[in-house]
């Protein structure tokens, strides 16, 4: 009875030690990842084409296919890819650069916590849409309100992130470096920052979704060119194909800027020693 | 190779509790003084006002006959939990404790180390593939790579099996004998006090004091087996029960033998 369990046992050990303990995505898992959103592209596809149904407000996925053929070829979408990217960088680097300093210097200060953070607090409660008007405004209704809208959609995830990181920091590692003769700012540079990287990374990427997000709302609200701007034109000329590719353009792009993020951050983060090993 | 004392040093926390009363204790240049008692005796707080983590309440800490304020660079520590940076190398961590080195100093000790503390080619790992008891290695690597005068320990070895702890306190021994610093290592195990320290001081809790100090007498390198070892062990634990029994009376103006007034 044990001679025949221990095999069992051993592989059991085996896996346990394996450096590598978070399962990697296999072409079987990618395979059964896409049999619900394929099967049901075909059985559309099929039920428009047998005259089961018109597709005119849910256009088949060969027509989605056309559509975005066309864009391309005319250069249209890239135009607005473009566009909407700009703004997205532009707008995250500002949002994210502003969010991290302002977030370390209230982390770090406790005078600065009680100077600053109650009124970022108050100004977080307003809902970051109802900026638009004044945003508009202040700043016209070309690229500078746009670009400050995703700055102020990006700039309070991370500022939070930033600030609740640099609180949770472990109090022993602090005393290592005051042990071992660091100044403040030291501390801040060796230990603070270091220890505080993955919820940065984290808080960066939830500020890019929302950054997405807000990006599309300013464009709703008035743009010549942009992907948000194809979702609209979509809606006032009736094409619901355009606003299917505008809709999946945006999921491309948001899944390829937060992949690069993770990438970027991979070797910064390598020392870490968690359950899921890699974000 | 620095002088310590520790002169007539309260500490009362901000709730009003008092974790130390009166402490008054003295470590000579290169000596090894064991603290010992049971727990909530301020063994560890005591450690914290040397290392200058915190601040006492009264009275004085000198190192080479200067009072200090705040951590001191000659003052160096292991605490009881490796507290390595997960995110440097276990060379850089080494090299962190030697932060005023120049860079090819620094980098020397790093290697030589790395070897005494059998982690030769371990330098560019990270702390996470690490066991507990080389994790601790590093970290006795770390302390000492600046060659301080004072090394201070929490119960550095509390949370190890008995023999990673057997081949750290030789470790430890070796690595005095070459840089002779003066120890001051706090733990709530007799043998290990017996072992390692020139002199035991005993505390006893509530609030925390010297209760006294024993003199092992023994030469080194010491044997856990031998009579003579026995019977330190033994001054020493009755020393500990004798303190716990007198919990309830005033604080001694002095200690029993004297010494710890003797500046």
């Amino acid at each position: 009875m044990s001679v025949a369990a221990a095999p069992t046992a051993e592989a059991g050990v085996a896996v346990a030690v394996s450096p590598h303990p978070a399962r990697r995505w296999r072409a079987w898992d990618w395979l059964l990842a896409l049999i619900l959103p394929v099967s049901l592209g075909i059985a559309w596809e099929w039920a428009v084409r047998a005259g089961h149904a018109s597709g005119r407000l849910m256009p088949p996925p060969l027509r989605l296919a056309e559509t975005a053929y066309a864009l391309i070829k005319s250069g249209e979408l890239q135009t607005h890819i473009a566009a909407t990217m700009t703004r997205v960088g532009l707008g995250f680097a500002f949002g994210a650069v502003a969010g991290t300093a302002m977030g370390t210097l209230t982390g770090a200060s406790g005078v600065m916590r009680r100077l600053l953070d109650p009124s970022l607090q108050a100004l977080r409660a307003i809902p970051s849409i109802a900026w638009v008007p004044l945003f508009i405004l202040w700043l016209g209704i070309f690229e500078t309100s746009k670009l400050a809208l995703v700055a102020l959609g990006v700039f309070f995830p991370v500022y939070l992130g930033v600030l609740s990181a640099i609180q949770d920091v472990d109090r022993k590692l602090m005393e290592v470096g005051r042990v071992f003769g660091l100044s403040p700012f030291g501390l801040v540079l060796r230990i603070i920052l270091p220890a505080i990287m993955p919820t940065w990374i984290a808080a960066l990427r939830s500020g890019l979704g929302l950054g997405f997000m807000f990006v599309l709302a300013a464009e709703l609200l008035g743009a010549s060119e942009g992907v948000g701007f194809l979702l609209l034109d979509g809606q006032q000329m009736g094409r619901a194909d355009s606003i299917l590719v505008a809709m999946i353009v945006f999921a491309i792009l948001g899944k390829i800027s937060d992949s690069v993020l993770v990438g970027l951050s991979r070797p910064i983060l390598r020392w870490q020693d968690t359950v899921r090993d890699r974000l | 190779m620095t002088h310590l004392a520790v002169q007539h040093v309260s500490k009362f926390y901000a709730n009003g509790t008092q974790a130390l009363a009166d402490v008054s204790l003295h470590a000579g240049e290169g000596e090894i003084l064991a603290v010992v008692g049971s727990s909530g005796c301020g063994k560890t707080t005591l450690l914290r006002l040397i290392a200058g983590l915190d601040q006492s309440s009264a009275g004085a800490i000198a190192v080479g006959g200067q009072v200090m304020h705040g951590t001191h660079p000659t003052i160096s520590a292991v605490f009881q939990e490796p507290r390595l940076l997960a995110w440097l190398t276990v060379a850089g961590n080494i090299g962190f404790g030697g932060r005023r080195l120049k860079p090819a100093e620094r980098d020397a000790r790093t290697e030589a180390l790395l070897g005494r503390i059998g982690l030769a080619g371990y330098g560019k790992r990270l702390p996470k593939d690490l066991s507990g008891g080389q994790q601790q290695r590093v970290s006795i690597a770390r302390a000492l790579i600046g060659h301080p005068g004072i090394l201070l320990l929490d119960e550095p070895f509390s949370a190890l099996d008995p023999f990673t702890r057997a081949s750290l306190h030789d470790l430890l021994l070796g690595l005095w004998q070459e840089l002779k610093p003066t120890v001051v290592i706090v733990t709530h195990d007799v043998e290990e006090a017996v072992f390692l320290a020139d002199r035991v001081v005993v505390m006893r809790p509530r609030p925390g004091r010297v209760s006294e100090t024993i003199t092992p007498r023994l030469s080194r390198p010491r044997d856990k087996l031998s009579p003579l070892f026995d019977a330190a062990k033994r001054r020493v634990m009755q020393a500990i029960d004798r303190s716990l029994s007198e919990e309830h009376r005033p604080p001694p103006r002095q200690a029993a033998d004297g010494s710890s007034l003797w500046w």
